[in-house]
């Protein structure tokens, strides 16, 4: 039963509210970091093409939660942010 | 000995020649502190995100580095003074990309992206 709470709080999170509390679980939409994939582009401070996927349209930080990066990830992500942010080119 | 990779921004109005003495003039300080230039990229003269110096463009060289830290030292001690660049950033990696340019494509892509606009 727990899981399933943890299921249902996840749903409403990411706006994907489950049809019914009867559907089976592998309906769950079911989200894994894209950075984490295998072939998936490496984070560096060069690469602005990716990093500006991770910016918002103020220049600011788009937090994990939303984008789904995994914490090793988003850390690294925010690090080369600011480098690219520091030689102006984002 | 360490691996950095270095990247400085000269101002928009450097002549391509005066490029040059600036990337000579880095590698030879590197060089002289028992230093090693593995590569130097000239990224062109790419446009600001914001202002520097009231520069709106800048003209980026990229250096990859084999060197001890007082190499570094030497380099950003110079660089700080020289009024021809607007910034300097250097950063210590495990392991030199020199496969992957992002720069030079990059400005294609972006052409077709403002087109698309």
């Amino acid at each position: 039963m727990p899981k399933r709470q943890s299921g249902n709080k996840k749903g409403k999170q990411s706006n994907f509210a489950k049809l019914s509390i009867f559907q089976p679980n592998k309906y769950k939409f079911k989200k894994t970091c894209p950075l984490s994939v295998k072939g998936a582009p490496e984070v560096d401070y060069k690469n602005i093409k990716l990093l500006k996927k991770y910016v918002s349209e103020n220049g600011k930080i788009l937090p994990s939660r939303i984008t789904n990066v995994s914490q090793k990830k988003q850390r690294e992500l925010s690090l080369s942010i600011k480098r690219a942010r520091n030689l102006a080119l984002i | 000995m360490n691996l950095y990779e270095h990247t400085i921004i000269a101002r928009q109005d450097t002549s391509p020649s005066e490029l040059k003495q600036l990337t000579e003039k880095y590698s030879k300080i590197v060089e002289k502190n028992d230093g090693e230039v593995v590569k130097t990229e000239n990224w062109g003269l790419l446009n600001l995100s914001y202002l520097i110096k009231k520069n709106k463009k800048g003209s980026y060289i990229h250096f990859k580095i084999k060197g001890k830290g007082n190499v570094i030292d030497e380099l950003e001690k110079n660089e700080a003074i020289d009024k021809k660049l607007l910034r300097y950033l250097t950063i210590r990696v495990k392991k030199f990309d020199l496969e992957t340019s992002y720069f030079g494509k990059k400005e294609d892509s972006e052409k077709k992206e403002s087109a698309k606009n």
